[in-house]
């Protein structure tokens, strides 16, 4: 177990490694630098003043070198320093925005998977009845429509149309920090950013509940009497939950994308909004940082997943 | 645990989280707050912080630091600000500045040496200013006395002040002590900015919003509201979305989302010229527009009323030169009326076939709107029926400014721009996009213009220091950019902003980069 759990450690730092390169390289090629993002049409700059600008940043220095130092520095921990704002290091800025992106992305997989594995359950034990029919509906459609179509919607219903929520931000401005402010300000697109995977834990769960219940041991269970809610419970959703495990797993990634649309339509100070906004504005060491600590999430959260199979289900050894 | 315990777990912790004791207690409410997008639109610049580098923000940085002189609220005159009053000199050389009697939001003392000490930083480019080319006259700033300040030029510059209007005071007691190579990103401005106005800096949470509290000791009377919050937004659709929740009272907003204030008493709909002409640049290194009949080709065949009727509502001005202030255009230039036959006809004669026939050309431009981009289909669609291919491709700035800007430059990458200039309130805005001496890397002439008429007005505008002849000098740019076509000329279009009526006193107009302009923040409140 130790031995896999290092092997996959190993693997997984391997392709952060990769990850960085290729992102070092798809921001150099795409046109503009941080000086272009910074310069107004209206407003002449001499090629003097603009190359003085670009060896302040160290942007005139051979790629290579550029991302050698860039790596050297990271693997001292040190990620250097924000080219657009004002000298705040990108570490002090992943700090401030890691716990608000955790807190949505938390939310809304904890959203999902209550609501995915509840009414997944619920409709393979009410198959073919009328509930059954119409949340596979409502599911077909929470899976078909896209984020910025669900976010924005939501945002117009709930916020605009009946002002259940906030329209955007983490806290009410100026207000002094409440729970409960914070509450009402990550309910409604933690709840969006829940849909689409709610939607596909929905089907899973209830496709797999499908199977279960049909296997033998389920059915001897149901003959020697056992309580309905206990076969349900106890016999079937812990084997039907394996291949639903997987796929919250894996819809990690999908997680964090969805988040990113989220946080810009709510204006929610996560990560999402700082890497859109570093790409903006090609800041490129807030998008080499905002990559490798969002890399570094997904492996981690797909090692845990992995792990995670034995804890669920015994039969299955891993390493 | 057994699932009794579990569910019990979980109710405790809903009740914790949506307990009353958790209530939030918005100080906003013991205070009279305004909120508003300030920084949304063209005019706003989000999470810029330092005046130096200000090149649009002006809507929000106004409210906490203040300039010399300032522009009315009509964007007609330029009128005393932290000058009370100004002479300028006879041979137009020294511009002398009588300063009132105020102080910095730290007690301090505002004297002459700060205007001394600003100016030298804004002229300096080691700072990041911006501004050190349109200083670059000032041959001296001197000071008398702590309530006078006498700048001295090196040659007439009838643009100073437009230039003095942008350029925000700074303290020199705070700043002094700081590197001017050190000060572009320095903390100072998003953390303790000291200034003059009607309010002081009070906090900046990053990309959330920024607070501002009262300036109990401003000298034209305490504000009338406690608090200004400038909330930040990543786009004006999210910013019309809190404005009608109410969670904010004012904001820009796009042209086609104006109808939907219309006939709602709880808005105020605030409509004003943009001050910037949208117009198709020829790239002049292309090859393909050298002829002055293909250049003449493209205005007959777009249907710039027809657009401006039904894609701007109406709230667009037809530009026939670079300007479409009726002050600045003369009577008798061509209106390049609507004649899709007399396009064809130019082209033939040009031997259009020859020179590029049906082939794609790009249209590079840095516009995104959804606006923007149904006007470009319409143009390319009427462009299309004389015979002229045009493929819009729309990027972001970086990519628009790094395409443009390099030198050399490469004209198949943008052999057309569809793009927007300042030509206004000063008419001298519009000469770095059409002096040939302003072609990259000198400046900001992208499409690389050499027409010597035009060259030679905007010189000869430029250089006129008599106020009475200055109208005239600029209409004879307009007269060149009219018949030489540097540019097909569009519009000038109208911009908006949305307040809520609760607000009271509130001044706010579609100002290029924001303002300044008299805007008087002190006097803004707000109804419960």
């Amino acid at each position: 177990m130790l031995r896999y759990f290092a092997m996959r450690l190993l693997s997984g730092a391997g392709m952060l490694l990769a990850l960085t390169l290729l992102i070092f390289i798809l921001t150099r090629l795409t046109p503009g630098d941080p000086i272009d993002a910074y310069l107004d049409p209206n407003v002449p700059l001499s090629q003097e003043e603009v190359n003085a600008l670009r060896t302040h940043l160290g942007l005139d220095r051979p790629l290579p070198e550029q991302y050698l130092a860039w790596l050297g520095e990271a693997a001292r921990g040190n990620l250097g320093h924000s080219l657009q704002r004002f000298n705040e290091t990108v570490t002090g800025l992943i700090a401030q925005r890691v716990g608000p992106t955790l807190l949505l992305m938390g939310s809304g997989i904890a959203i999902s998977i209550i609501l995915g594995v509840s009414t997944g359950v619920f409709t393979a034990v009410r198959r073919d009845t009328l509930p059954d029919f119409a949340l596979s509906a409502t599911a077909l459609l929470g899976i078909s429509s896209p984020a910025f179509l669900t976010a924005l919607l939501g945002l117009y219903v709930a916020s605009v149309r009946l002002k259940w929520a906030p329209s955007g931000g983490l806290l009410t401005p100026g207000a002094e920090f409440s729970a409960w402010d914070l509450l009402q300000h990550l309910l409604l697109p933690a709840l969006l950013l829940s849909i689409g995977q709610a939607a596909l834990i929905m089907r899973y769960m209830r496709a797999s509940m499908l199977e279960v219940l049909n296997q033998d041991y389920v059915r001897t269970a149901r003959a020697k009497g056992v309580r309905e809610f206990q076969v349900v419970a106890k016999h079937a959703l812990r084997n039907a939950l394996l291949p639903v495990l997987t796929l919250i797993g894996s819809t990690i990634g999908l997680a964090i994308g969805g988040a990113i649309f989220i946080e810009r339509v709510f204006n929610w100070p996560g990560m999402g909004l700082l890497l859109v906004s570093a790409v903006e504005t090609r800041d490129y060491p807030v998008i080499m940082g905002a990559t490798l600590v969002i890399g570094s999430c997904v492996i981690v959260v797909n090692i845990l997943t992995d792990l995670s199979y034995a804890l669920v289900d015994p039969r299955i050894k891993v390493g | 645990m057994s699932w009794k315990s579990r569910i019990s777990a979980l109710a405790l912790a809903l009740a914790v989280l949506g307990g009353g004791g958790l209530t939030a207690t918005p100080s906003s409410a013991q205070t009279r707050t305004i909120s508003g997008a300030f920084d949304v639109g063209p005019g706003g610049l989000q999470g810029n912080f330092n005046t130096l580098s200000a090149t649009s923000g002006f809507t929000w940085l106004m409210n906490y630091f203040e300039p010399l002189v300032i522009y009315d609220d009509k964007l007609a005159n330029v009128i005393g600000a932290l000058a009370k009053s100004y002479q300028v000199s006879a041979d137009q050389m020294s511009y002398t500045f009588n300063l009132v009697d105020t102080k910095w939001h730290d007690g301090q003392a505002f004297t002459s040496k700060d205007v001394a000490f600003t100016i030298a930083l804004a002229r300096n480019a080691k700072s990041g200013s911006v501004f050190a080319a349109r200083l670059g006259n000032i041959t001296a700033v001197e000071n008398p006395d702590d309530h006078t300040v006498v700048i001295r030029l090196k040659e007439p510059t009838p643009n100073l002040l437009d230039s003095l209007t942008k350029l925000l005071m700074l303290p020199e007691h705070a700043l002094a002590a700081i590197p001017p190579e050190q000060i572009a990103k320095n903390a100072w401005w998003s953390t303790a900015p000291v200034g003059t106005g009607p309010f002081r800096f009070v906090k900046y949470v990053t990309d959330q919003y920024v607070e501002l509290a009262a300036n109990q000791d401003f000298r034209d009377g305490r504000p009338a509201v406690d608090r200004l919050i400038n909330r930040y937004f990543a786009d004006a659709a999210a910013a019309i979305s809190a404005l009608r929740s109410g969670e904010i009272q004012f904001t820009y907003v796009e042209a086609n989302d104006v109808p939907t204030f219309r006939d709602n008493r709880d808005y105020r709909i605030i409509e004003g010229g943009s001050f910037v002409v949208n117009y198709l640049g020829f790239n002049q290194e292309a090859g393909l527009w050298a002829d002055l009949r293909v250049r003449q080709a493209v205005m007959y065949a777009i249907d710039r009323e027809a657009i401006i009727k039904s894609l701007y509502r109406g709230a667009a001005k037809a530009a026939n030169c670079v300007y479409a202030d009726g002050r600045l255009v003369p009577a008798d230039i061509n209106p390049y009326s609507h004649d899709p036959a007399k396009a064809r006809k130019l082209l033939a004669e040009a031997g259009w076939e020859k020179i590029n026939g049906s082939k794609p050309i790009t249209v590079l431009t840095y516009y995104n709107a959804p606006l923007t981009n149904n006007v470009l289909a319409a143009v390319q669609s009427m462009l299309a029926q004389v015979g002229i291919n045009i493929v819009p491709r729309a990027v972001d700035t970086p990519t628009y400014n790094a395409t443009v800007l390099k030198v050399p430059g490469n004209a198949q990458d943008y052999p057309l721009i569809f793009a927007g200039l300042q030509n206004g309130p000063d008419p001298s805005s519009i000469n770095p996009g059409l002096n040939e001496k302003q072609i990259p890397p000198a400046g900001v002439n992208i499409a690389r213009i050499k027409m010597p008429a035009v060259t030679q007005a905007l010189d000869s505008a430029l250089s006129q220091t008599d106020q009475a002849k200055s109208a005239a000098a600029y209409q004879e740019v307009c007269r060149a950019t009219n018949a030489n076509l540097p540019w097909a000329t569009l519009w000038v279009a109208n911009r908006y902003g949305v307040a809520s009526n609760k607000l009271k006193d509130f001044v706010w107009m579609p100002a290029p980069g924001g303002g300044p302009y008299q805007a008087h923040p002190e006097k803004w409140s707000i109804s419960q």
